[in-house]
């Protein structure tokens, strides 16, 4: 089993969004996100520093704060905290510019911070930046309606302007229930070159990827107000050819651009461009694209507010693009790539769950072990790709012969397993029927580009003994009856001589 | 029963005293008497079965002991030497100049959960103390969310005071624990009790529970209440990954015997913790929950624990309160485990529970009780368990 290191990281990230979205008013997401930040990465310490002042602490007693030490590790001057009665600390420190630049500030006793909980902390860091951005918005529209309504003529164009950062808060929010609630990937790309277009006004939004196995070239993964014919054929472009979004992935930066357009964009846009705005985004840390807005407006020109929106949704971007990361590699972790049954390991640990409950409710347990005849032939003439595609049709064949509560898997090459639940006694026959089903449904030619292949396969059947609760002899049995089968002429099935 | 131990010159003791009589006036009398075994007795722990009556429980101690605080609460079985009891008073008392101790009660706790936890903090915080400190609370097994008492006394106190206690139980009838404290019978309470002392403590926690298969995602909650799971009703994916018998899906009672030994495991950074999902059940909406929040996004596991599992848990955390303890002996330890293992165990579970801690113990006392809740602060900021043993060793 991989301990899912990585998965942990994320669904801190996620916890925390969750947490501190939910929370009221800036007082209280900022105590909210030091104890989660202190929950998560089990440090006894956690300080939120706004303007040079402690906003919020947890883990000293109120009056023994040492505020000059925490000034101090978010200066980068020190990593280690004195706690009294605990000890020397490690100590760490993410920051965040703009108007009201801050930290946070984490400590613990057992162990320094690893390379991926620092990223994580500037992650949490990044996150409560915004949330309080969001917070001060909020506050500040709410004030401005209060006295709008007094003086609602002179401030329509304030609160044009704040109605709109209300929106960009429900976009956001929006985008964050959608990461946590785990939505698809390209669903949650989509919608955020909505919200950009919807919010900035400008006409074209488009949301560049690196290619995963060419990181000098990008793809377009999501986009609005773009040629759709052109922009759907658009094969990966070298990121030199990218214009604006290339560059801002290779500074590492916010981009602006006023001069003549590529010819790229060009073909893309249908008119003509005159400014165009880039921001980075980030899959666990690093630049793995960027987020573009462009207007053909002659007078259009980015302001702070747009930057600042531009920024907020390539964040969440960069959350949707680590979350899917992370979910990818734990599922990879338990199930096959291929054909995405269960690995053998997650299959041997649930086979002894699977045996124990068996044992002590007394429900029947049967054990398939099977391999295809002559696969090895199908490699070697048709090529691994047609190799691949028969085990993937295979493994989808076997899957609907199952019922939920039977879990199939792929051991590796051409070798397949499967667990039925409650089938009674060895005599009913139940498990012989099942075999008797995939042998129909493996035999069942499989297309193959231009060509239909047909294979059979050999299967082995034991019966879990009643009180057997170790999958050892078990498996030997199923493996020994699968030889048989092959032996007896294979396509076909035998059931193990000892149950 | 009683466990003497020569104390007459040492600065600091522990004594345990218990009765299995069934009047209650007499049996908290008893056990008092016994666990007093030394000079200048400070503070008294009672824990006594559901059955008793916990004022007269109370007056019982008083009479032995005069104007000493006098802290405890019902349970779901009592720990001590001799192994668990159902229907006992167990008592033990802590003495010697070596110890100063400072009590303190908050009530009407439920919806205010942070600010008794501060108040409770401030309450026993004093500013002219001892070396080594240990915050003991006993709370009212019904109040929900009972981390977040914890977190309010973590914003007074800091990571310089471990906390430990536990939370009152009442026999598994669920309709109402009691926490004792200054003669009072109370309900939606806290006790808590500052030990401090010249010599070191020690806490410790551990569960005896391992995962099964692939995690699970938390992709909706509510109010401390998981929704879903994966995306699917909650109830469902539980009992479906354990391969629950059809009852459980639709009989409250068959769902309770099914979940309480099979806890969610909710994935730490140091490990996985467990959470109880078998007392507040919601078959119409198939949600799953226990006292304590788990949270979206957050990442869970089925578990599963056998006696086996349990009991190595059990030694193993007797070995980790004295390897903190750095090689001083114990004078007394706490020893407080959780009521819905007994569910796992057994009646004869838990005599090999109790002689695993009395091995552990080598002679030195100890006392507890099986809890709604365990609480015990020994890294980062969470402190409160489910399904867990949890030991205080004093020194």
């Amino acid at each position: 089993m991989v301990e899912a290191v990585a998965a942990l990281q994320i669904q801190q990230l996620v916890e925390l969004l969750a947490v501190v979205s939910s929370l009221p008013d800036e007082a209280a997401a900022v105590v909210g996100a030091a104890e989660r930040a202190a929950q998560a990465l089990e440090a006894e310490v956690a300080v939120v520093i706004i303007d040079r002042h402690i906003a919020a602490a947890v883990g000293f007693p109120a009056e023994e704060l040492p505020e000059e030490e925490l000034f101090a590790i978010a200066d980068r001057q020190l990593d280690k905290l004195s706690v009294p009665d605990v000890g020397d600390c490690y100590a760490i420190a993410a920051g965040w510019a703009g108007a009201h630049p801050g930290h946070l500030v984490l400590a613990r006793y057992d162990e320094g911070f690893s390379v991926e909980e620092t990223n994580l902390i500037r992650g949490m860091a990044r996150l409560l930046e915004l949330t309080l951005t969001m917070h001060r918005t909020l506050a500040a529209e709410h004030e401005m309606r209060q006295r709008s309504e007094r003086q609602a003529a002179e401030n329509a164009e304030l609160l044009a302007s704040l109605q709109q950062r209300q929106r960009l808060l429900e976009h956001l929010s929006g985008i964050q229930r959608a990461i946590s609630l785990r939505q698809s990937l390209p669903e949650i790309l989509e919608s955020v070159t909505d919200a950009t277009q919807d919010l900035l006004g400008d006409e074209i939004v488009a949301l560049w990827l690196r290619e995963p196995g060419d990181p000098d070239r990008v793809r377009l993964a999501a986009w609005r107000g773009m040629r759709e014919e052109v922009a759907r054929r658009l094969a990966p472009v070298p990121l030199t050819e990218a214009g604006v979004a290339g560059e801002a992935i290779l500074a590492d930066g916010l981009v602006t651009n006023q001069g003549q357009p590529s010819t790229l964009t060009v073909d893309l846009v249908p008119g003509r461009q005159t400014i165009a705005m880039a921001a980075p985004v980030r899959e666990s840390g690093v630049v793995t694209g960027a987020l573009l807005v462009a207007s053909c407006e002659p007078q259009r020109q980015f302001g702070d507010a747009d930057t600042q929106t531009l920024r907020a949704f390539a964040e969440h971007v960069s959350l949707a693009l680590t979350d899917a990361k992370t979910v990818d590699q734990m599922r990879q972790a338990y199930h096959d790539s291929l054909t995405g049954l269960a690995t053998r390991g997650l299959f041997l640990e649930r086979l002894t769950q699977q045996l124990s409950l068996a044992a002590r409710e007394g429900v029947g347990l049967a054990l398939l072990f099977f391999d295809l005849d002559h696969f090895k032939e199908v490699n070697d003439t048709l090529g691994h790709a047609a190799g691949d595609q028969l085990l993937m049709t295979i493994a989808h064949r076997v899957k609907e012969q199952l019922r939920g509560s039977d879990v199939a898997a792929r051991f590796g090459g051409d070798e397949f397993a499967a667990m039925l639940w409650d089938v009674g006694a060895p005599g009913d026959g139940f498990a012989a029927a099942v075999a008797d089903r995939l042998l129909a449904a493996i035999e069942a030619p499989v297309p193959l580009g231009e060509r239909a292949v047909r294979v059979t396969a050999s299967i082995g059947i034991a019966y879990a003994n009643v009180g057997e609760t170790e999958p050892g002899p078990l498996m030997r049995r199923a493996d020994l009856a699968m030889y048989r089968a092959k032996h007896g002429g294979r396509g076909r099935a035998e059931v193990s001589a000892e149950d | 029963m009683s466990h003497e131990l020569n104390t007459a010159d040492r600065p600091r003791w522990m004594g345990v005293g218990r009765s299995a009589e069934q009047d209650s006036h007499a049996a908290a009398a008893a056990a008092a008497r016994a666990a007093v075994v030394g000079a200048d007795p400070k503070l008294v722990l009672v824990f006594a079965a559901i059955t008793h009556d916990p004022a007269a429980v109370q007056e019982g101690i008083r009479e032995v002991v005069g104007e000493v605080p006098v802290l405890g609460c019902t349970t779901h079985g009592e720990i001590g030497p001799g192994g668990p009891l159902d229907g006992s008073v167990t008592v033990a008392v802590i003495g010697g100049t070596g110890f100063t101790v400072t009590s303190a009660i908050a009530q009407q706790v439920s919806g205010r959960q942070r600010e008794a936890g501060v108040e409770l903090a401030r309450a026993v915080n004093r500013a002219d103390r001892r070396p080594y400190r240990a915050l003991l609370m006993l709370t009212d097994g019904m109040i929900r969310d009972q981390e977040t008492i914890l977190r309010g006394c973590y914003s007074v106190l800091g990571a310089s005071v471990p906390l430990f206690g536990g939370a009152a139980a009442d026999g598994w009838r669920m309709t109402g624990t009691y926490v004792m404290a200054d003669g009072k019978v109370l309900t939606d309470a806290v006790a808590a009790v500052m030990i401090e002392s010249d010599a070191p403590l020690a806490v410790a926690v551990r569960h005896g529970w391992r995962r099964l298969g692939t995690p699970m995602i938390v992709t909706g909650s509510e109010n401390g209440r998981v929704l879903t799971l994966d995306d699917r009703p909650a109830l469902d994916v539980y009992l479906e990954r354990l391969g629950a018998p059809a009852d459980a899906y639709t009989d409250v009672n068959a769902f309770v015997d099914f979940a309480l030994p099979r806890p969610i495991g909710v994935q730490r950074r140091s490990g996985v913790e467990a959470r109880n999902v078998s007392t507040e059940i919601d078959l119409a909406g198939r949600t799953i929950g226990g006292g304590s929040s788990i949270d979206l996004g957050g990442l869970t596991w089925v578990m599963e624990g056998d006696e086996e599992s349990i009991l190595a848990a059990t030694d193993a955390a007797c070995r980790d309160v004295r390897e903190a303890l750095d090689g001083r002996e114990p004078i007394g330890m706490l020893t407080f485990s959780c009521a819905a293992l007994r569910a796992v165990l057994g009646d004869e579970g838990i005599r090999k529970e109790g002689a695993h801690l009395e091995e552990a113990a080598a002679g030195v006392p100890f006392a507890g009780f099986y809890t709604y809740g365990e609480i015990a602060r020994v890294r980062g900021i969470d402190g409160f368990h489910n399904q867990t043993l949890v030991v205080l060793a004093l020194t």
